[in-house]
């Protein structure tokens, strides 16, 4: 059982990390104690997890059918990937890194199913537009009903209060659903664990993240993004939930802060902003192309070292 | 963890109605200035200082209520300047009061500040009338221009009031201070109402 440890130290930086796309503006704004983000996340993460993680490892098994050691080395090669890629400050996706170790390892062994592979690939790429595209739907759609609707300060001010508590939990449970395979799915596929152990190990280790590492990424993501009013706030952490649910229905694991990137960025093109600079852009790509690249290679190297021993 | 969304807004509907009593408050003080401006009666007048007091009150319990948790911390600063701002307000009539008492207003200047009092209860209403909208969620636009138009109103006498005071002789360097002193705190009121009511504007969009 030693094995899955690498795959619990994943899924506690995937907590500690993404943790921030949910609750971060509320947070750092005041809209939710940090306490009460920090609960609500780890509470509908492990529900999440439980109720739709499975959908997404059956992508990820069949992907490529890897061993124990294999998988051992992806959870292992992921998560130093991500901790070096934070470390340089480029954006890293937990769930790029994990898909990069397996073709990795999946290519040394020779089984890489490639048609599986596009299809991931082309949702990741459709990750920030779906964000965007919802971000854009979901305000004009809420504004114009709010404002035809709700006209009372007090009750907006409820609604708004409220609001950012349940997209907050539903992005949670999102969250949960569609990434808890990138950190226990690889064991499914090795033969280690049931989906549904592995659904509740990664949805724990996740929400052990959450709990007691998250307060600085949530502030400093939180902060970043602290122009964005409350009804902003709300818009785009639903519009990343629905995001993340929806690809969780196609079973493909996606990156999170790419899709609260792109709803950040459809909320702002309602007021027709400027809210993407090229830098930010050049950050994403080098990210896209990094992540499952260096994640890939440090897998393959971890696998040959595994060989001498 | 859910307090606020069982509570319904209590915190929100006290602060609401702590603030409405504030402005209520400052037009019941510009009244009083206006009214004890025409029958020319001090004490009047000086009632003004007994409101003001009751107004300090009222605005540490506005922002007591603010910091206990009362609307999102991203609406506070603004409810909170707009209560200071409306405490300004009290201070300057405060202030004109304080002057009034140790001076007559030359005959030449008398109209002039009765007409300035008497828009200050008008433009004091039209904010409250402004609150009431923004609470409400009724369109601003139309309400904060009449307050500009008020203001600019006002500022047009002071600039004429400033002109005649100028030449006006004068029996020594304090009677003119208080005089002077006396014109711009009566006139200054307008603006610092134009300035909450942007704020209650602010809000609004801020809301939207």
């Amino acid at each position: 059982m030693w094995k899955v440890s690498s795959g619990i130290f994943l899924g506690w930086s995937l907590g500690a990390n993404d943790s921030a796309n949910i609750f971060g503006t509320g947070v750092a704004t005041g809209a939710v104690k940090y306490r009460t983000a920090i609960w609500l996340t780890a509470v509908f993460v492990l529900v999440g997890a439980l109720a739709e993680g499975p959908k997404v490892m059956t992508t990820i098994n069949e992907l490529s059918r890897i061993d124990p050691v294999a998988a051992f080395c992806c959870t292992l090669a992921a998560g130093l990937t991500i901790t070096t890629l934070t470390f340089l400050a480029i954006p890293a996706s937990v769930s790029q890194a994990i898909v990069g170790t397996i073709v990795g390892a999946g290519l040394l062994a020779g089984r890489v199913d490639f048609t599986l592979l596009y299809k991931v690939v082309v949702c990741w790429l459709f990750t920030p537009v779906m964000g965007i595209v919802l971000g854009y739907l979901v305000y004009r759609v809420s504004a114009s009903i709010l404002n035809r609707t709700v006209k009372s300060i007090t009750r907006r001010n409820l609604i708004y209060s409220t609001g950012i508590l349940v997209a907050g939990s539903y992005g949670a449970y999102s969250l949960g659903a569609n990434n808890v395979a990138n950190v226990t799915g690889v064991y499914v596929s090795a033969g280690l664990l049931l989906p549904l152990e592995a659904s509740a190990i990664g949805g724990i280790s996740i929400c052990l993240g959450v709990l007691t590492y998250s307060k600085k990424v949530m502030m400093t993501v939180g902060k970043g993004i602290v122009p964005l009013d409350p009804f902003s706030a709300f818009v785009v952490v639903l519009a990343e939930a629905v995001t993340l649910h929806i690809f969780t229905q196609l079973g493909v694991p996606v990156s999170s802060s790419q899709a609260v990137v792109g709803a950040v960025v459809g909320v702002g093109l309602v007021g027709g902003l400027r809210t993407v600079s090229g830098k930010m852009l050049l950050n994403i790509t080098v990210g896209w192309i990094m992540t499952p690249v260096a994640a890939g290679l440090i897998a393959v190297g971890l696998l040959y070292g595994t060989r001498f021993i | 963890m859910f307090k606020k969304f069982f509570q319904q807004g209590k915190k929100e509907q006290a602060v609401i109605d702590k603030t409405a009593a504030h402005i209520e408050l400052l037009i019941a003080a510009c009244k009083g200035f206006h009214e004890g401006l025409i029958q020319e009666d001090k004490s009047r007048v000086l009632q003004v200082f007994h409101l003001e007091r009751e107004a300090d009150t009222i605005r540490r319990e506005i922002i007591a209520a603010i910091y206990e948790g009362a609307f999102l911390p991203y609406l506070r600063p603004n409810l909170c300047r707009f209560a200071e701002l409306v405490d300004r307000v009290f201070d300057d009539i405060e202030g004109a009061a304080n002057h009034y008492s140790e001076m007559e207003i030359p005959e030449v200047l008398k109209e002039d500040c009765v007409r300035v009092a008497f828009y200050n209860i008008r433009i004091c209403e039209m904010l409250l009338i402004c609150f009431h909208a923004l609470i409400e969620g009724n369109e601003l636009r139309e309400k904060t221009l009449a307050v500009r138009i008020y203001e600019k109103k006002i500022d047009d006498i002071k600039f004429e009031m400033k002109r005649i005071l100028w030449k006006l002789p004068v029996q020594g360097f304090w009677e003119g201070r208080i005089l002077a002193e006396f014109v711009d705190g009566l006139t200054a009121i307008s603006d610092i109402v134009e300035d909450a009511s942007d704020y209650l504007h602010i809000i609004n969009v801020s809301m939207k």
